[in-house]
């Protein structure tokens, strides 16, 4: 098997990834390697639509969108971490300005900001609807504009290397040849994204499945606070991908089968400005007492933008309005949207600190895989690709001032033959009856059904015992392909193995949580319960399962009060 | 909770195996549901019918750029292509042509990628006005210059449809998109640089507008290479090649170099009437300026005016007074000599009484239609094809005499792709007695340029495996057609290039259906 080596390892190549890449490549000695299974442009980061939340203008202040950010996150969220990231995020808009994000803009030529939602002063920057799109086009242009950053695009991570509770590097397929080689890495940066691909009904990409969160999982980082999953409020029916919080924050209207705007009984104030989690459970509310319309694809809300105007749609939301008509068979313009909540962020992910370091040394998590915890129990809109930029970027530092004052360490070999044994003779060599398409759906239904916005303790039972049955009859799969270069289902049967370890976690997480805090809502614990859980969950990796521990949040300025919009 | 199944579609999907080195067709029928995309039914049929299935899909939305793929001959984003659209029960899928096939639908598509390593699609800036911490400030009619350009994915569609990629040379309609989107950022200060990496490369676009009309975000790379090369114009950054062109253009009114007072020289022997003699006809045939000059084009000239004494068709053309149209002058870049030469024609149209105006070559017919200041003039033009096919369909015209051959028809870029005209030619060769007409894989809309327009057809210097002509007449060999009919000059002459570098004069034939039909009367 071929090594290669390089300082730094950036597993990943959305937002978080590329702005790790360009941090660390600034020091320009450093040899940076960016491994990513997809083309850099097609990573999920691209489908990140309204905007990016910072503090450009007076009015607002650094105090206001760090409460904003902790009252939307139920107060689970560390309070030091939201302090360093509205401090440091004005300047991450700065500097995609200075790359060429074509930012939406005002009158006078400044950047634009529009509202968002849980947000108490309009600060989402934003290019259109398009914004995560054009950040990730200036980041992969910034990015190639280094000579010591090399790409490996179209390479499948399979596992990392850890001796001594130490990064020594990984293993990876090369998709296209589909061999496996083992590279060698002082630091590696994990950006792999959320692992809402677990669910059905969706906004996530068919590629964005959460590996590096399993990855690191399984090699001994703890995954924390897992059971905290966002329902964006507004899936487009029936495919589930995104329509964008920005069409409220313009004006749009939610209604129900009266025609009522229904916010108004669940946040007077906010209405559908309101946080994503109480929005979400509103519609599911409407929906669940019959207030819901009705179509082919099952009862959906109706998301009204009309009164905006072709005008406005076209300049501030003209994606949403093609995707609608090319997806939904909708024209905005002239008919409300079919919504309802679709599995859309993960505000849990690998624990990591406040420097995106992670328990195992040399190792460091950044952008949605990660958990610092920024979001806490709910993530408010526009707060994710600043997070991918801000801690993407500290990520890459803090990697790179590891990787200058350590050297390569040896190779774990047994490591790296069991990683190949695991995926060539335990998967593609696996001569079962089972199939990896009807295991990973089977797990989506589970997920939608007992794992969704309202749960319970008998669902979440029952969905765990469901889970660990699915991972008993994936040892029984059979891939078809059992050629080498660009195995499809080999690449599936691995997320399907990764996915499957996340949706254990993120059940047992949620099942042990007897309270209900932003996105995670139990119909059987229906309050927020500080005394007892107002602290991180720990999910180690056991042959047995997930095993949980719990951590303090750090309290600062604000401690909890009750939330109210 | 799933709609109800409308119909079953078959899918026949070309495959490749890697490892056996072997293509073949894998076909499956599909119950399509209304919503349902070309992307639903691929994943549709991996889950459940073939699980070897390669190829890409990440967002499912139109903007991640993965899944192009070719259906029934037109490149699409498999996400963002409803089944039911498209209107067809069986649908045949290709990965998309040009890149080396990695796996069933999967092509590599490095060498696209790597044509950005040749541009710069980042801001340049001078290092003090980085220093500042300050957001730049941009006006929003300065943003929207340049935001159309600037929603690429990166997807290849545009790359792959591209006649001018098959010379490496030539970076491809998006990356030069991407390369002007930030030359015209109020922002950017590195216009001399982006446009000097151009310099030799630009000129290899045919304007045959395959990338505007595929591209899923519906962006137009055609133009923005034809305003690329205005600013190269402007700064002097002109080849040889198409500087000759342009001053002969400023000199005789026509790019290929002959006096204008031989412009009708052609016409000694043949019946036709002439601007000042006659100020009046019922039809002004604008002949063009290669059907004046060179001589493989004024035989179809001559056919045309024989084919119209037969018709008794009042017509007359402007004589020496019609200079060149300026369609590929506009296309080369050169904006103010494009406004001359349409001022003095659009001048000449208003003192010629004529009910309307018939060309010969598709390009004047193409910029009369739609450039501005003769588009501005709603001028009554017809291609001869429209023409003469209502002729025949009127009774007035009947081909009488036998052509046994077998022909395909190659369709001109600015007869079909920018004005639809597909039908009537067509109409007329079916109509001639014997002809069996067979199509090329790449037909109509999607068909293939022959390399040479936007000047290109005088500029050519490519190697012959580097020309589009090349390859279109190796696709129409593969049909054993002893005829290739067309129905532009610039075709004609391309093609024949083509025949004669491929040695293949004995074979194939290149005929302008004015040829064809005057033979068979």
């Amino acid at each position: 098997m071929e090594t290669l080596s390089h300082d730094i390892i950036i597993i990943g190549a959305g937002i978080a990834g590329l702005r790790a890449a360009i941090a660390a490549a600034q020091f320009n000695k450093i040899d940076v390697a960016v491994v990513s299974k997809v083309y850099p442009v097609r990573s999920h980061s691209v489908c990140a639509q309204g905007g990016t939340g910072a503090v450009l203008r007076d009015g607002d202040s650094f105090d206001l969108h760090a409460w904003d950010t902790v009252k939307g996150s139920d107060f689970l969220a560390d309070q030091d971490v939201v302090e360093l990231f509205v401090r440091r995020a004005p300047q991450e808009i700065v500097a995609l300005d200075h790359w060429g994000c074509p930012w939406s803009r005002t009158e006078d030529g400044k950047i634009n900001q529009r509202r968002f939602g849980g947000h108490s002063f309009p600060r989402a920057c934003f290019a259109a609807d398009m914004t995560g799109f054009h950040e990730m086009h200036v980041l992969d242009g910034k990015a190639k504009t280094f000579d010591n950053v090399k790409f490996y695009d179209e390479w499948f991570v399979v596992s990392l290397l850890v001796k001594d509770k130490t990064v020594a590097g990984l293993t990876a397929i090369d998709i296209k040849t589909g061999e496996m080689c083992a590279l060698r890495a002082k630091a590696v940066v994990m950006a792999t994204g959320g692992h809402e691909r677990i669910y059905g009904f969706t906004t996530f990409s068919h590629t964005a499945t959460g590996d590096g969160m399993t990855i690191a999982y399984r090699v001994g980082a703890q995954l924390k606070d897992m059971e905290f999953i966002q329902f964006h409020p507004t899936g487009l029916v029936p495919p589930g991908v995104l329509i964008t919080e920005g069409a409220r924050g313009e004006g749009g209207y939610l209604l129900n089968s009266k025609g009522e705007r229904f916010m108004k009984r669940y946040a007077p104030e906010r209405m559908e400005l309101a946080p994503r989690d109480i929005i979400a459970r509103a519609e599911m509310t409407e929906i669940l007492e019959g207030r819901g319309l009705e179509g082919p694809y099952g009862h959906y809300i109706a998301l009204d933008i009309r009164h905006l105007g072709e005008e406005k749609i076209n300049e501030r939301l003209p994606l949403i309005r093609d995707v609608a008509i090319k997806l939904g068979g909708i024209d905005p313009v002239k008919e409300p949207i079919p919504i309802r909540p679709a599995a859309h962020y993960s505000m849990g992910g690998i624990h990591a600190n406040i420097k995106t370091e992670t328990p195992i040394s040399g190792l460091y998590a950044v952008g949605e895989c990660s958990c610092m915890s920024l979001h806490g129990a709910n993530r408010l809109g526009t707060n994710s690709t600043s997070d991918c930029l801000v801690f993407g970027a500290i990520g890459g530092e803090e990697a790179a001032k590891h990787a200058m004052s350590k050297s390569l360490i040896e190779l774990p070999n047994d490591q790296v033959l069991s990683s190949e044994k695991r995926v060539f003779d335990e998967i593609l060599g696996s001569e079962g009856d089972e199939r990896v398409a009807t295991i990973r759906d089977e797990m989506r239904a589970i997920m939608n059904d007992k794992v969704w916005i309202f749960r319970t303790g008998d669902g979440l039972m029952s969905a765990l015992k469901g889970v660990k049955e699915l991972r008993e009859r994936f040892g029984k799969i059979t891939v078809d392909d059992k050629s080498r270069q660009f195995n499809t289902g080999l690449i599936g049967a691995l997320q399907l193995d990764f996915t499957l370890d996340l949706a254990e976690v993120t059940i047992t997480s949620a099942l042990a949580r007897t309270e209900s805090r932003g996105a995670h809502s139990r119909r059987d614990y229906t309050k927020r319960d500080d005394e007892n859980w107002l602290k991180h969950t720990l999910a180690y990796c056991t042959k047995e399962g997930p095993r949980l521990e719990y951590a303090p949040v750090t309290i600062a300025k604000w401690p909890p009060t009750a939330r109210t919009y | 909770m799933a709609s109800k199944v409308e119909k079953v579609v078959e899918f026949k999907i070309h495959r490749f195996s890697p490892e056996e080195g072997k293509h073949y067709v894998s076909t499956h029928s599909v119950p399509i549901r209304k919503g349902m995309t070309l992307l639903d039914a691929l994943l549709h049929i991996k889950d459940n019918f073939d699980e070897t299935l390669a190829f890409r899909s990440s967002c499912r939305m139109g903007i991640c750029g993965s899944c192009g793929i070719v259906v029934n001959g037109k490149p699409v984003l498999a996400c963002y292509t409803q089944i039911l659209h498209l209107d067809s029960d069986t649908l045949v899928i290709e990965p998309l042509p040009k890149m080396t096939v990695i796996k069933d639908l999967v092509v590599d598509i490095q060498p696209f990628l790597d044509t950005y390593s040749r541009i710069k699609p980042i801001l340049i800036k001078s290092k003090d006005s980085l220093k500042e911490p300050e957001v730049f400030t941009q006006s929003t009619a300065d943003l929207k210059k340049y935001w159309d350009l600037s929603l690429c994915t990166k997807c290849s569609i545009c790359y792959s449809a591209c006649p001018a990629t098959i010379d490496e040379k030539f970076l491809g309609p998006s990356t030069y998109a991407t390369n002007y989107r930030f030359i015209i950022d109020s922002r950017d200060e590195g216009q001399e640089e982006r446009l000097k990496d151009m310099a030799d490369n630009l000129w290899l676009c045919t304007s045959c507008n395959s990338c505007t009309l595929f591209c899923p975000k519906e962006i137009d790379p055609s133009t923005s290479i034809v305003d690329e090369r205005s600013l190269m114009v402007e700064t002097g950054g002109v080849p040889r090649t198409v500087r000759d062109i342009l001053t002969s253009v400023v000199r005789y009114h026509n790019p290929l170099g002959m006096h204008p007072s031989k412009r009708m020289d052609w016409a000694k022997d043949v019946e036709v009437k002439n601007y000042p003699a006659v100020e009046k006809a019922d039809i002004l045939c604008f002949m063009g300026c290669a059907p004046a000059f060179d001589p493989r084009s004024q035989a179809i000239a001559k056919s045309m005016i024989s084919l119209f004494n037969r018709l008794g068709v009042n017509f007359a053309t402007l004589g020496i007074e019609e200079w060149c149209c300026g369609d590929h002058i506009l296309r080369l870049g050169e904006k103010g000599l494009f406004d001359m030469l349409a001022e003095h024609n659009v001048s000449m149209f208003a003192k010629f009484n004529s009910q309307r105006i018939l060309t010969l070559s598709p390009h004047c017919y193409n910029t009369f239609k739609h450039d501005p200041p003769y588009s501005d003039k709603k001028l009554n033009v017809q291609h001869y094809t429209q023409f003469l096919a209502d002729a025949i369909k009127a009774g007035k015209l009947k081909p009488t005499k036998t052509i046994n051959k077998k022909i395909t028809y190659h369709d001109p870029c600015f007869l079909g792709k920018r004005n639809e005209i597909y039908d009537p030619p067509r109409q007329i060769l079916k109509a001639i007695n014997g002809i069996e007409l067979v199509e090329m894989k790449r037909t109509r809309e999607n068909s293939f340029c022959c390399g040479g327009g936007a000047g290109r057809t005088w500029t050519e210097d490519a190697v012959p495996e580097k020309r589009p002509c090349v390859n279109r007449v190796k696709e129409a060999l593969e049909l054993n057609v002893s005829v290739i009919a067309t129905a532009c000059p610039f075709c004609v002459t391309t093609l024949e290039d083509a025949v004669k570098v491929l040695d293949v004069e004995e074979k194939i034939e290149i005929k302008d259906v004015l040829e064809l039909l005057d033979e068979a009367i």
